[in-house]
């Protein structure tokens, strides 16, 4: 990846991840998170801030800790850790509100020469799967190793 | 290794914490799972 990342911890399977975002809101813990769908080999991606106090995660707060381009990277790392696990799995990934899947867009615009090397990417348009290009505007994200 | 040598790994080198070990298998954002479930079977999966 061209962007810093952060380092993360991982439990053995490499489903679950947490990690520190450091910025001038202080340090905010974050997970990343692959769950099971429906579909054989398919899981959903999804990550969000730890809330401390509340014990609860949100992945819909706004953090503002002047590092998103940061954390959009450790969570591309992320996925390739998880695939190298499991080259077989096809990764999901939708935003829980436009602002967050166009955050999602732009994480793999920014990234999309080197992560076109080694996955398959396809965003959701109209119902249908197509190749991701940049600039389109797309509704879900679906990637699997090449 | 230097941050700077591990930022350019693709692969990255995993801290394994075995007290993550009790989040394995919670479903920490079941509106976005239920959400995909949904989305995956209307569109299902796109030929590689």
């Amino acid at each position: 990846m061209k962007y810093q990342r952060y380092k993360y911890s991982a439990e053995n399977e490499l489903m679950y991840y947490e990690f520190y975002s450091v910025g001038p809101k202080g340090h905010i813990k974050k997970v990343i998170e692959f769950s099971e769908t429906n579909v054989e080999d398919v899981y959903n991606l999804a990550f969000g801030d730890y809330d401390e106090i509340t014990g609860k995660i949100s992945d819909r707060v706004v953090t503002n800790n002047g590092d998103s381009l940061k954390v959009l990277s450790t969570v591309a790392s992320s996925v390739y850790a998880f695939t190298s696990k499991r080259p077989e799995a096809w990764v999901f990934a939708t935003g829980s509100t436009s602002v967050r899947t166009r955050l999602y867009r732009m994480g793999l615009t920014n990234n999309l020469a080197e992560i076109s090397e080694d996955f398959h990417v396809y965003g959701l348009k109209e119902d249908q799967w197509e190749d991701f290009f940049i600039g389109e505007d797309y509704k879900a994200f679906l990637v699997k190793r090449k | 290794m230097e941050p700077k040598d591990l930022n350019k790994k693709k692969t990255p080198i995993v801290k394994i914490d075995k007290e993550l070990e009790k989040h394995r298998g919670k479903v920490l954002f079941p509106e976005k799972l239920k959400r995909a479930n949904k989305i995956l079977k209307r569109v299902g999966l796109p030929n590689v």
